[in-house]
Order: structure tokens, then sequence, then C-alpha cells
């Protein structure tokens, strides 16, 4: 079956808006016409760790009930002295709290106290439920209490396609999951007609994290230019529970990165390491939303890039600290590293936050290598043309460094050598 | 278990500002917006043809844009309840004695006569929709200082600049309320400071909306030429009433060559005010724009001074603080511009929110690919002082050049306990601790006021504290 043209206008949307003027507030994701969904995705896992198709919904469902026996609705008197306060509220101001929309929907959202109204996909919903659809037969991983299971998930590209995987990781509690997602082009294709995308790839992902359980996900991405890539994801964490985090972008004329996360239980724990290159004119997109619920969660979100050519990419990261959450902290910090004139780098660091007794910090650093890095270089003979390309270089060396399993160095040491060749000799065994 | 005590911040102490005098002498258009009540603001003031057609063409784009769907809610805000003018009883005097009586009370009162003796080089006043006092000192006036009221200034020889600059760094197209502004603008100050001339003292101009259902919407525009300088301060209050009060202001500010602008700003509306006002500043090269603004009273604002530095090594700085309490929905911050090489800017802001308050910082900065070897920091921080407030921080970056400097730092939370502890371990009290802590939080924006006004800020704060931290 082909795809229609769809295009995602308000996707991965930031949950506070700001200035329109800006453009920063969401993105549009495209699916071009004509595309044959055709899911080329190879799986590897344990048998055992197979799970039903409605395992996180099951998971969620569970997990609603023990929050609600947590979390007993107001009594008649709270309630009627809640109304009463708002009641006031509305009296004695005008036009009552003046809330805005975004203010007015995250109440709503609390209020339904509901685990799967406020379960979120970093790239929305509309885009998610697409994803969703276009993978056909979800990937269930289930790691039963206590166990450790390693998975792997390839998702190929190919030209007139639409490839994606939808995953499901259902962790019980004290259990742990690896999951390595590596999305690649591994058949050389021409580079299509400036602004032509020739395929979409890209994954959905769903993670429910139970009690004290670990949950690590690494994604590396290395598309060919005239692929474009969807990258989203939806994590909950339990109580106790620790979800990491690591993206590696490479390549893709367009890649989109959503991740959302429900810190829900309390000590739940968040860490995102982010690592992106853009060159020539991609684009590159991420957005992430943490929302702490639960006592005492942590959120640390990472991101470090290199930006060359005449690529833009933008960046929305949100620490959403809601009442309730004591004790949680929030961290976010980003440096990107703007290599050529024609580059245009975009940031949004945000933080809500209606709990007094939380900590919530971002920084951003954004620039050209300092003088004194380049003098230092110039004096080793490196000009800062050279200079500016180790820098770029570095991100796709490091990622293969990193590699979490030899399918996925293989992809990033085929993407270094497309980008410079003899890339791959660094990597020769005895080398 | 016994009850613990929270930080305890009493809200600010309105009892000064909240008098307030009949208007039954005022003159008053009907209620709402339509182009015959544009015309005859227009008509009242004895305009240039120019100006009745940016009005209108104002009140045109005004009705054809949508209001913002990102800050406070202006629910509670109907224009067809608001009153766009509303002239008192008298007409511009320089001469205080001849001010009405209950007019001067009011000034009286908020101590404008006396700053003006002690320490200001020029004062003007605005009740309601017209300015009804303006004086300068005669050393000002014979530095070829100009400092009047703006519709004076329209009919004199800067008639000229005026319609040469005039809504031009805030056209009506900008939002929704600064098209309202060009339609129904009325009152505010025009000041030119010739090239070289150094003010020593400030000019201050107050703005006091008295009337019950209106609006205010002065216009202030400011040259200042190459290598000159000048402190502006800008105040503004009204008393409380049970309906809506609307502030729509715009200040123009044109800074020089080498020159430099500071303008302070003390924003105590009553709590039933939307003040939706725009602020914007164009540096030429080296030229230096430094914000001082402190934002308190409003039941909703929307306030982001912009600085557009579009001349090499231009400077701007920001220094700002605001505070939400019950009610209030306070939504704040800056823009800057880096539109030039070697610009440089610096923003540092304090929020404070209590009491169900809602604060926002939200800033951008935009890089253009012009501002090669320009430099920017932005550092903001917010104290929620209990759990039923909030405070968020949106800031938003756009660097379109590679050889930039950008930081941005943020931090959110409550007293820290470990600071307490500190300072009980060094023999102070726990309640003294806590004062000192948020008085150390407010401090770097006071010490940029002149003196008066950190004096009345710390009035507006006025801390009591109690208790522990809970």
């Amino acid at each position: 079956m082909d795809t229609q043209a769809v295009v995602f206008e308000r996707a991965s949307a930031m949950p506070a808006p700001t200035w329109h003027f800006l453009k920063m507030n969401d993105t549009s994701i495209e699916v071009p016409e004509n595309l044959a969904i055709d899911p080329r995705v190879s799986v590897s896992m344990p048998c055992s760790a197979r799970g039903a198709e409605d395992e996180f919904e099951k998971a969620l469902a569970d997990a609603q009930e023990a929050w609600e026996d947590d979390h007993p609705e107001l009594s008649d008197e709270e309630r009627a002295e809640l109304e009463a306060y708002r009641a006031a509220e509305a009296d004695a101001t005008y036009g009552g709290t003046a809330q805005s929309a975004y203010q007015m929907g995250a109440d709503a959202i609390e209020e339904s106290r509901s685990l799967a109204v406020a379960f979120e996909h970093g790239v929305g919903e509309e885009a998610a439920a697409y994803l969703r659809y276009a993978a056909g037969r979800r990937i269930v991983v289930k790691a039963d209490v206590g166990k450790m299971i390693d998975a792997q998930v390839i998702v190929e590209a190919a030209p007139e396609t639409l490839s994606v995987a939808a995953i499901d990781v259902v962790a019980d509690a004290d259990s742990t999951v690896n999951l390595s997602i590596v999305v690649d082009s591994p058949e050389s294709s021409e580079t299509s007609a400036e602004g032509a995308v020739s395929g979409v790839a890209g994954s959905t992902v769903r993670v429910f994290a139970d009690d004290r359980s670990t949950v690590r996900i690494t994604r590396v991405q290395t598309l060919d230019e005239s692929f474009s890539d969807i990258d989203d994801m939806g994590l909950f964490a339990n109580s106790g529970a620790r979800i990491e985090v690591s993206q590696t972008v490479l390549g893709a004329q367009s890649a989109n990165t959503g991740l959302a996360t429900d810190l829900r239980g309390s000590g739940a724990r968040l860490e995102i390491d982010t690592r992106y290159l853009g060159r020539n004119a991609q684009k590159r997109d991420f957005n992430y939303s943490v929302r702490h619920h639960g006592q005492k969660t942590e959120s640390d979100l990472k991101a470090n890039g290199v930006l060359a050519d005449s690529c833009e990419k933008t960046l929305r990261g949100t620490i959403d600290l809601i009442r309730g959450a004591k004790g949680a902290q929030g961290s976010e910090n980003e440096m990107v590293l703007l290599v050529d004139e024609g580059v245009r780098n975009k940031t949004v660091p945000v933080i809500l936050c209606n709990e007094d007794d939380v900590a919530g910090n971002h920084g951003a650093t954004i620039g050209h290598i300092r003088s004194e890095q380049l003098f230092y270089l110039a004096s080793r003979g490196l000009s800062q043309q050279v200079a500016e390309r180790m820098f770029s270089m570095a991100i796709i060396e490091q990622a293969a460094i990193d590699a979490v399993d030899d399918d996925s160095r293989a992809s990033v040491i085929r993407f270094g050598e497309r980008v410079e060749p003899g890339f791959a000799a660094l990597f020769d065994e005895g080398a | 278990m016994a009850e613990r005590k929270r930080t305890q911040v009493d809200d600010i102490d309105r009892s000064m500002y909240d008098f307030r005098y009949d208007d039954q002498d005022s003159e008053k258009l009907d209620a709402g917006l339509t182009p015959d009540i544009v015309r005859e603001i227009s008509e009242r003031k004895d305009e240039p043809e120019w100006m009745l057609e940016h009005r209108l063409h104002s009140l045109e784009v005004y009705n054809s844009i949508e209001m913002s769907d990102w800050g406070p809610s202006i629910d509670g805000l109907d224009m067809d309840n608001i009153v766009t003018y509303v002239k008192p009883p008298t007409e511009q005097k320089s001469d205080w004695e001849s001010v009405p009586d209950n007019i001067k009370d009011t000034f009286d009162r908020l101590g404008i006569p006396q700053a003006e003796r002690s320490y200001l080089a020029g004062v003007g006043a605005q009740y309601d929709s017209e300015l009804v006092y303006h004086s300068m000192q005669e050393t000002a006036a014979k530095m070829g200082i100009v400092y009047s009221g703006i519709e004076e200034a329209l009919h004199g020889e800067y008639a000229d600049l005026i319609q040469e600059k005039f809504m031009t760094l805030i056209p009506p197209t900008d939002h929704k309320f600064a098209a309202l502004h060009g339609a129904v603008w009325s009152g505010g100050s025009f000041v030119y400071v010739p090239k070289g001339v150094k003010l020593d003292y400030p000019l201050q101009s107050y703005f006091r909306l008295n009337a019950k259902g209106a609006g205010q919407f002065e216009h202030t525009l400011i040259i200042v030429e190459d290598d000159a300088d000048l402190h502006f301060i800008e105040g503004c209050s009204a008393p409380k009433y049970n309906v809506a009060n609307l502030h729509a202001g715009a200040v123009e500010l044109f800074v020089g060559k080498r020159a430099h602008l500071r303008y302070s700003t003390i924003e105590n509306w009553s709590k039933n005010m939307y003040n939706l006002n725009t602020k914007r500043c164009r540096c030429d090269e080296e030229g230096q724009i430094e914000w001082i603004s402190g934002s308190f009273g409003s039941h909703v604002g929307y306030l982001y001074p912009m600085s557009i530095l579009a001349g090499r090594k231009a400077q701007a700085s920001f220094t700002g603080i605001t505070f939400a309490g019950r009610g209030q929905n306070l939504d704040t911050g800056c823009k800057i511009v880096l539109g030039a090489p070697d610009t440089s800017a610096s923003v540092e802001t304090k929020g404070i929110s209590k009491d169900g308050g809602i604060q926002t910082f939200r800033s951008s900065v935009v890089a253009t690919p012009a501002a090669e070897g320009s430099r920017c920091t932005v550092s903001c921080q917010s104290l929620m002082l209990d759990n039923k407030s909030r405070s968020d921080t949106i800031p938003a970056m756009d660097i379109r050049c590679k050889n930039v400097d950008i930081g941005h730092e943020a931090t959110i939370g409550r007293i820290g306990d470990d600071k307490i502890f500190y300072l009980m371990s060094r023999g102070v009290s726990e309640e003294d601790a806590r004062t000192m802590i948020v008085n150390g939080f407010a401090e770097p924006i006071s010490k940029e006021l002149p003196l008066e006004y950190a004096v009345e800020m710390n009035n507006l704060i006025k801390l009591e504290m109690e208790g522990a931290i809970g």
C-alpha cells in the first residue's frame, strides 16, 4: 500500500509555547506521497522476551490502580475548600487567575487523574499514531520481574519506502532492558534533487518501566541524505525506575526527534544523552518534554552537537516540575558548536514549575571554536578549516567508539566513510 | 504534628496607591472602539492629517489580527467596556500650583513634586489620557534638551522628526495591542537630547490612571543623539477598581552613536490592570541602552522591552525583577536582537512568586547573520515562596551567525536549607537568615535603581519572614 501525502503541522510541539515569530513552538513533519508502506525491520531478542500486543496498556492500567490507591481523590471537605478558594479567586480578580492556555491545559491533565491521558509522545499524538499505523505489527519487549533482556531492532531505509518500527518495552519490577535501535540506509542510494526526500524511516517507542527497573535505549541513526528520519518516544517511569536514553543523530536530510516522559513514581530518574551532527542543508528538530510527577524524581538532559554548512537545528527542551513533585530535580544542558556561516541554531530550554520544593536549572552555550583553541590548534599546524572538520568528524568517531553493538558500529563507520573517505580505516583492526 | 510555617512574604502594601478621586468632571468618550471614536480623539488634539490616517490604519490592523495564544488569558478584558479617552478637567500646566487640587493632591501623595525638587532635571505627569504637568529645569533647557508632551511637540519644530520616527520601532502590525495603541494613543512624553549633551540628573514621567474602566495609551518617544547621555525614569500606578482597566502604552527609544540611555521603570499598577505595554530601543554604533525594570502590580502583565543593536559594538543590558502575588499573572522578560558586528548584551532577571501568583520569564535572543563577533549572556533566577504559585522560564535563542558567543543559564527553586543552615551556624537567627536571603535575591536589581526608587522597591516588597521553611 502506498502513502498519501501527509503533513503533521504542529508536531513535536513544546508544552508552553512562545512568540510565533520565532517559529520555534513546533515543527511540521511531512511524509511524501507514493511511498510504499514497507517496514524493513529486523528484531533480535530472546523468544521469552516477546510480550503480548497489549502488554503496555495492561501495565499502564495496573499502574493506574496502584497510583489511585496511593493518591486518593480529594475528600468532600477538601474539594469544597478548593472550590471555595477558586470562587474567591474568580471574584477577587478580573478574568479569574488569568491562566494561559497551556497552564489551564496542564491543570486539566492533572485533574483527569489518568495516567493514560498524561502519557505523551514526543512528536505528538497524531504523528505517533500514524507511525504506529505504518509500522503494522508491534514489537513488544517484555522483561519479567528481576530479568535482564537485551534486544536489538534494525530499521532499514529504502528508496520510495516508508519503513517504521513500533516498539513497546515493558520492564517489570527490578528488571533490566537494554534496547538498541539502528536506523540505517545500508545500500548507498543516490542523493535526490535538493529538498526531495526519497524515503522515510523511523521508530516509535513506548516504555513502561516499573518499580526499580532499568531501561537503556540506544538509538543510532545513519541515514543517507535522501531520507528523512522520525524518532518518537513516550516513556513512563514508576518508583525508583531508571531510564537512560542515548540518541545519536548523524544522517538524514530531515531528522525529527521527539521524546516525552512521565516520571510518575517517586525516585524515578531519566538521563538523556543526545549527540548530533548537521551538515549541508539538513534539518534537525528535537523536542524533549520531561514531566516530574513523583517526589525526588530526577532528570538530566545533555545535548551536544556540531552544525556545519547551511544546516538548521531546533531544540525544544521542557522540564515540568509539577505540584507534588517535592524534592525533584531537573537539569538540561546544551552545547552547540557552529562551524559555518550559513548555519542556523534555535534553542529554547524551558522550565515550568508549580512546586516550590524543587530544583530546576538549564544552561546553553552556543558558539564557534574559541579563539584560544584555534590558536593552539594552529600552533600544531592545523588550519581553522581543518580544525572545524575535525570537530565534525569527532562526533561520528565518538559514535563509533561508543556503539553498543557491532551492527550500530558498522552503520556508523559506513556513514563516516561516506562523509570522509578513509574514515573506516581508523577502525580497521590493528589500526 | 504541629503545622509547619512557611516563608511568609506579605503582599505589597498598596494603600498609598489605592486612593482615588471622582472623575465626574472629566470628559470621557464612549466606551468601545470605533472609527468615530478614533476620529474624535484626533480632532480633539488638532492633529496633522498623517496622524489621523495612522490611527485609522492602526484600527484596521487591530480589527484584523488575533490576540496571541501563548500568554496569560485576557478574557477578563472586554474592549467594548473600556473607555479609551478620558480628559481630566485641566490643560497641561508647567506651574505646579495651577494644577487642579485633586490632581495635585494625587501626585503630592505619590511624592512626585518632592522628587522633582530633590533630584530630577524634569518631570512630566499624566493623569488618565492627558499630561497635566510638564516642567524642566532651566539648566537642562539651556543645554538644548527638549522634554515636553509629545502632542505639544507634534506642533513644534520637531514635528517632522516625530513623523519620521513615530511607531517605526513598534509598527501597528507588531501585535494586537500595538495596533490598539496606534489607534487611540494619547499623552506621553517627547525627549530630545542633542549631540554630545550629557544630563547629570534624570528626567521622570509619572503615569496615573484614575478613571474607572478606562485605558491609558501614552506614547513616549526619546531621541538621544550621538555622544549624548540620559537617564529617564518612568513610574506608574492606579487605584484599584472592581472592573478591568487597560494600559497599552508604547515606548520608542533611539540611541545614537556612542550615546547612552538608561531607562528605569517601576510598574505598580493596581491588580485590576491589564498591562500590555510595548517598549523598544534601537542602538547605533557603540550606543548603549540600559533597562532597569521592576514589575510589581497589574492583574495581567505582558512586558518585554526589546533592544535592537543595529550598530557595530552597540550594547544592551536588561536588569529586571518581577514579583507576582495572589491574582496576578505577570509574563515579563526581554527581547534582544544582535544585528551588527561585535555587539554585546547581558540580561539578568529575578522572579518571585507567592500566594498563587504566576510569574513567567520569557525572552528571545536573535543573532542575525551580521552579528559576527557578538556575545550575549542571559541569566534568570526564580524563587518560589510556596507551592500554590507558579514560576515558568521560557527563553528562546535563534542564532544565525557562526562567530558568536551565546550563553544562557537559569535556576528555579526555593530558599535552600543549606543556606539557612550556614547562616544559622554563623549565629544568625532562622528568621533573619531567611530575610537576608530574600533581600539578597532582589539586591542585584535594587542596587541599580535610583536611591529613592530602591527605597520604594523595598517598601513595595516589605518582606515579613516567620517560622520554618515547610
